[in-house]
């Protein structure tokens, strides 16, 4: 029998069981007909989108939003955007109502320019939300004591980012979010932002992060489909590494072929 | 009697009385994904046949779009 070694394992998140640990997002893609080749060969479960003005000589916006159902997935709706905790709730709030689902990626910039969340906002937002039923998946920063009052508040996930987003630049301190997977080892964890290429992807889930979340890495590659399918298997890679648990690091060489009956040595 | 409000940002002069009056004397398809907020506060779709508009009035319509 052949196994699939990199199938992931199961996992469950805001109450939802889930094969995927990809989650993509929706935006920027060179045509709607590409994102739906890169979802599917991502095999993510779970896609993002977001939620804007809408005039009513548009048609209602209804071609992009009909096209990502029938695609299948959860969707995760943001509040990509707001700056303040009161603008978040009622995003989320209208969220709730279009899409039926209670699941919010919670977003309060705080920063323009880096596009950083606002923790404290977050934070009190995410503590209401909670309170009203929603399953609050939180984009915050690699600070481990606001991710400790994020799940303690309740969140379904917490959500770190690896860099600014739409950086690409990956990790920027692994340090940070190997402490916070170590120190928060109930919580769901997913990296959100930053990541560019399958080897961040890869080395984040290596620590343990549950999920990665991101978009412009693959909707601005040069072959979103294929760069797709290349962070499904570094997810799946990563993964599969931490179950089977990497080797300690030692700090001097340590020879893979014994010596034991190394020919050329003569003791006399 | 002539509410001035702002739709989005813009401002409109209109002789609804209720939300989903404004909605549809502005062509909103209400079959449409969209949700309605005025002056910040979310107003659920039960209850926009319902929901008085006041001069002044700030009503924000969203509707789904790409994201991440």
């Amino acid at each position: 029998m052949t196994t699939d070694t990199l199938q992931p394992t199961p996992w469950t998140v805001g109450g939802t069981p889930l094969q995927s640990r990809f989650f993509l997002g929706t935006s920027h893609y060179p045509s709607p007909q590409v994102l739906q080749d890169a979802v599917t060969a991502s095999g993510c479960q779970v896609l993002t989108v977001g939620l804007r003005r809408l005039q009513p000589e548009s048609g209602g916006g209804n071609s992009f939003w009909q096209r990502v159902q029938a695609m299948g997935c959860h969707i995760l709706p943001n509040t990509a955007g707001c700056h303040t905790a009161e603008e978040a709730i009622t995003l989320a709030q209208m969220a709730r109502e279009i899409f039926g689902t209670a699941w919010i990626k919670l977003e309060v910039i705080g920063d323009d320019y880096t596009l950083q969340p606002d923790t404290h906002a977050t934070l009190h937002a995410a503590t209401e939300l909670a309170r009203d039923g929603f399953q609050v998946f939180a984009y915050t920063t690699d600070d481990l004591v606001i991710a400790q009052k994020l799940h303690q508040a309740g969140c379904a996930a917490v959500m770190p980012w690896a860099a600014p987003i739409g950086t690409g630049r990956g990790p920027l301190n692994p340090y940070a979010l190997d402490v916070m997977r170590r120190r928060l080892p109930d919580a769901v964890l997913v990296v959100d932002a930053g990541l560019g290429r399958p080897s961040h992807a890869a080395q984040v889930m290596e620590l343990g992060f549950d999920a990665v979340l991101l978009n412009t890495a693959v909707a601005q590659a040069g072959d979103p489909v294929r760069m797709a399918r290349a962070f499904a298997d570094g997810v799946a890679a990563g993964r599969a590494a931490y179950e089977s648990t990497p080797m300690p690091e030692h700090a001097a060489a340590q020879a893979s072929t014994t010596t034991v009956g190394m020919p050329f040595w003569h003791g006399a | 009697m002539t509410l001035q409000i702002s739709l989005n940002g813009q401002p409109v002069a209109t002789d609804a009385a209720t939300l989903q009056a404004l909605l549809l004397a502005q062509g909103y398809d209400l079959a449409t994904a969209f949700a309605c907020a005025i002056n910040n506060g979310f107003v659920p779709r039960t209850q926009w046949p319902e929901r008085a508009l006041q001069n002044g009035d700030r009503i924000d319509v969203i509707t789904p779009i790409a994201g991440g």
